[in-house]
């Protein structure tokens, strides 16, 4: 029954679908078409804005030879590896902090100084101690990811309705229980909301970095193409660079986040950014 | 009665290991600079304890010597202008076009839609990702900065802006709306109170992004600026310097977001901190 | 000082709390004395500020008396236990357990085996009229439901005591009556102690089988009501209200909580009052 008065319902809409569905569309097109009208009247020279066609066939020449995926690959393990020991400690520490209003106070104005100077400030002076290696690069984003998943584990610890725990408490949990059973999930959201401005926070940190010193991954691949007067490999791996981030929110944290707040009906709160 | 039972009472215990006498530390007004001595302390350890180099560490009284060399002979305040100046540009520029800009996208449900996923990927390709691209445009120039830092404020305040008046319960314009309120008046009344705190949002978290973006610019483009000081010194190995560059960087933007930012949006959140999502 | 008689499942002696403000100390009772034998069903009430919250937060072991001292069975509370479980007015049932898993929480502390677990979570979701609604998680349920959750997933731990703040102060009236006729026969058939605060003198009256009326703030017991059970097996609001002896009951109550609520006013209570709640 349900089917059939679900069939005339729905043809109508069809067009307002399609149009709803391209919307996300319409000002790529209009930037790609304005830029190629720019390109054709003035004719600027090919290393400082090539047309859109040369970006793309670049694009696809060095996805073809591995080169871009060497980079992409150097990238994200660096990040993979900056971001996840930023979570883990940030979380850990979060808790321990979280936890204990004493060491909160003390804490809090060395994380307000620190995160403030948080990723790219620290280059010049961690270079001198790691050198160029991957180190300097964990470190860096390690630096950026750790103190936003930190201040909103705190904050998202802090904020865990007693009621919630003194309830589990009376059920005979004992403390550990508690925290694992009642702060660790109540938390969640503020964890889940600092891991993703992370990761944002991160990855620009990552191409910062990349750009100043080193031998592989996107930020090095245009850094060095500008030295060649390469537009187009600049704007191909800016275009990679916007693509994964979106990726990596869109498959990771979205999903991630659907599954658990959405689900359990918790509020996302808003990042607490910086 | 009342009383003299009261002043036997068990009193919630108030910890405070670092009374000295009638003088504490942390409940005084500087209890914020405890746990700085601390960390200067143990700095200092180090340094002593494994007797490093002063190209690898240098000693807390160095670094203030170099901040008032800095000082004394002006320098700094001409490095901390050029960068000042270039995020002043910046948040202005972002208030006063990126603002009404998210206005304008967020008011239509299509436009909103359309737009999401543009404004989206370029928050993704970071501020700092098109530096290789603008230096080729304008060169090693204070332009090419400015360009970077405006990039990379603007577009998280359109897009915070846009889902700020997009969060808004349509029937707080509507009720209004029925009590015969212009169109004007609405977004006086309800969109522009609505939407502020999630502007500030992106303001706030722009000014992140672009201050960083900032500093990492200046390292490349080496044309003044806090960056350009801090990654100057480390050619010549001058980790008083650097140190000294650090701190002022991070007390900058603490003195710019604690005491500018912060205190306007705490004040839009606790009015109206129902929307706050 | 009664000594502990067999068959007393709380006796509070002496009991006093004050805690600190920046006011000075603030007394949150006054000296209270009570004793509860095992299967007893009390309720409390008393105007607002007057202690009872914190009565029952010292009952629980949230908070520690500052005078005198609270038994169960003998020994001193410490903290809180599972021998006493509490049903809070706000929701205490964690978002992210489903009805089933929330219900089960304690016998999973406890480490119940499977089957126990399971049948005991069966019975009282059909006791709290809960079927149907296993796998929901509490934000697709109602606010009636949700409490009927918060019910069950005390009575599923099998505390000796229950100890009920206001539980259903946040629930629409209609529920509230329904919610009530089941609490009714569930603390009948499964004959636990119960401690229930409440503002209501008709649930109070309803549900006990003893009322305790609590002065103003610094609370004392005042007086002590018993309610004659009737009908075996719970109670009806319909029979109820018919029946003259209990409305008589009830008038008395009213007319003890009323004298506590005109004396409040001429002595123009301390704004701190509120606090004490």
């Amino acid at each position: 029954m349900t089917a059939i008065a679900h069939k005339p319902a729905r043809k109508p809409v069809r067009g307002r679908d399609i149009v709803w569905m391209i919307l996300p569309a319409i000002p790529f097109v209009l930037l790609l078409a304005g830029w190629t009208i720019y390109w054709a009247i003035v004719r600027p020279n090919m290393g400082t804005l090539p047309p859109v066609w040369t970006v793309a066939q670049t694009l696809w020449q060095i996805t073809a030879s591995g080169e871009l995926l060497g980079h992409i690959i150097a990238s994200l393990g660096r990040l993979v590896a900056g971001v996840s020991v930023g979570i883990v400690t940030g979380v850990l520490l979060g808790f321990l902090v979280g936890l204990n209003k004493r060491a909160a106070e003390f804490v809090y104005p060395l994380v307000i100084f620190f995160s403030a100077i948080s990723g790219i400030v620290w280059l010049p002076l961690v270079i001198g101690w790691l050198g160029l290696g991957p180190a300097l690069f964990i470190f860096l984003i390690w630096n950026t990811v750790f103190f936003l998943v930190f201040q909103n584990t705190v904050l998202g610890v802090q904020l865990v309705s007693e009621v919630l725990e003194l309830g589990v408490r009376t059920l005979g949990g004992s403390r550990l229980h508690t925290i694992l059973n009642v702060t660790a999930f109540g938390a969640m959201p503020y964890i889940m909301s600092g891991i993703r401005s992370g990761l944002g926070f991160g990855w620009r940190a990552l191409i910062a970095a990349e750009l100043v010193g080193a031998s592989s991954g996107l930020g090095q691949m245009i850094f060095h193409a500008a030295e060649f007067h390469r537009a187009d490999i600049i704007l191909a791996g800016c275009v990679v660079i916007g693509l994964l981030s979106l990726l990596m929110d869109r498959l990771i944290l979205v999903p991630l986040e659907r599954r658990t707040i959405e689900r359990w009906g918790l509020v996302t709160p808003g990042a607490k950014g910086a | 009665m009342t009383m003299a039972q009261a002043s036997h009472a068990r009193a919630v215990p108030m910890h405070d290991p670092f009374r000295i006498g009638g003088f504490s530390l942390v409940a005084g007004k500087f209890s914020f600079l405890l746990p700085f001595v601390v960390l200067v302390a143990i700095w200092w350890t180090i340094k002593i304890a494994f007797d490093l180099d002063d190209r690898v560490l240098v000693a807390p009284p160095d670094v203030l010597g170099a901040l008032w060399t800095l000082f004394s002979r002006g320098i700094l305040a001409d490095y901390a202008a050029t960068s000042l100046y270039a995020i002043a540009v910046a948040i202005i520029f972002s208030a006063c076009v990126g603002v009404p800009l998210g206005f304008a996208v967020g008011a239509n449900k299509y436009v909103a839609r359309s737009l999401d996923l543009f404004l989206r990927f370029f928050q993704g390709v970071s501020g700092i990702s098109w530096l290789p691209l603008a230096i080729i445009w304008f060169g090693f120039s204070d332009t090419t900065i400015l360009v970077i830092v405006v990039y990379t404020l603007v577009v998280p305040v359109i897009f915070n802006t846009m889902v700020g008046v997009r969060a808004i319960p349509r029937e707080y314009a509507l009720s209004l709306q029925t009590l015969g309120a212009s169109r004007l008046r609405v977004v006086r009344d309800v969109y522009l109170p609505g939407a502020l705190p999630s502007i500030l949002v992106g303001l706030r978290l722009g000014m992140g992004y672009g201050w960083r973006a900032l500093i990492a610019a200046e390292m490349l483009v080496r044309q003044g600026g806090l960056g350009d000081l801090i990654f100057g010194a480390r050619t010549f190995g001058q980790i008083d310097r650097i140190i000294g560059g650090m701190i002022v960087i991070g007390v900058l933007y603490i003195i710019v977001d604690r005491l500018i930012v912060q205190p306007i949006e705490s004040l839009t959140f606790e009015r109206w901190g129902v929307l706050r999502k | 000082m009664t000594p502990t008689v067999q068959g007393d499942k709380i006796v509070v002696e002496n009991f006093q709390h004050i805690f600190d403000s920046a006011d000075g100390p603030i007394e949150a009772t006054g000296r209270v004395d009570l004793t509860i034998p095992a299967g007893q069903f009390v309720t409390l009430v008393g105007p607002s500020g007057c202690g009872k919250t914190t009565l029952l937060k010292a009952i629980a072991g949230f908070i520690d008396p500052t005078h005198g001292r609270i038994l169960c069975d003998g020994a001193p509370v410490t903290g809180p236990g599972r021998d006493r479980g509490v049903v809070f007015q706000e929701l205490a049932i964690l978002p992210w357990r489903t009805v089933r898993r929330n219900i089960a929480h304690g016998l999973e502390i406890a480490r119940a085996p499977r089957q126990e677990i399971d049948a005991t979570v069966k019975r009282l979701i059909e006791l709290t009229g809960l079927v149907g609604f296993e796998d929901r998680y509490p934000h697709e349920l109602s606010g009636g439901m949700k409490q009927r959750v918060a019910v069950a997933r005390t009575w599923a731990a099998d505390p000796d005591v229950i100890l009920m703040d206001e539980p259903f102060a946040a629930v629409d009236a209609m529920t509230r009556l329904t919610l009530q006729e089941e609490l009714a026969s569930l603390s009948y058939q499964t004959k636990k102690t119960v401690f229930f605060i409440t503002h209501s003198v008709d649930e109070a009256v309803f549900l006990a089988d003893r009322v305790l009326v609590m002065s103003r703030r610094p609370g004392t017991i005042k007086a002590s009501i018993e309610v004659p059970r009737r009908t075996p097996g719970g109670r009806d609001w319909e029979s109820f209200t018919t029946d003259t002896d209990m409305q008589a009951i009830v008038e008395k109550v009213l007319r003890l909580v009323r004298e506590e609520k005109t004396a409040h006013k001429k002595d123009s209570a301390p704004v701190a009052l509120e606090a004490a709640g």
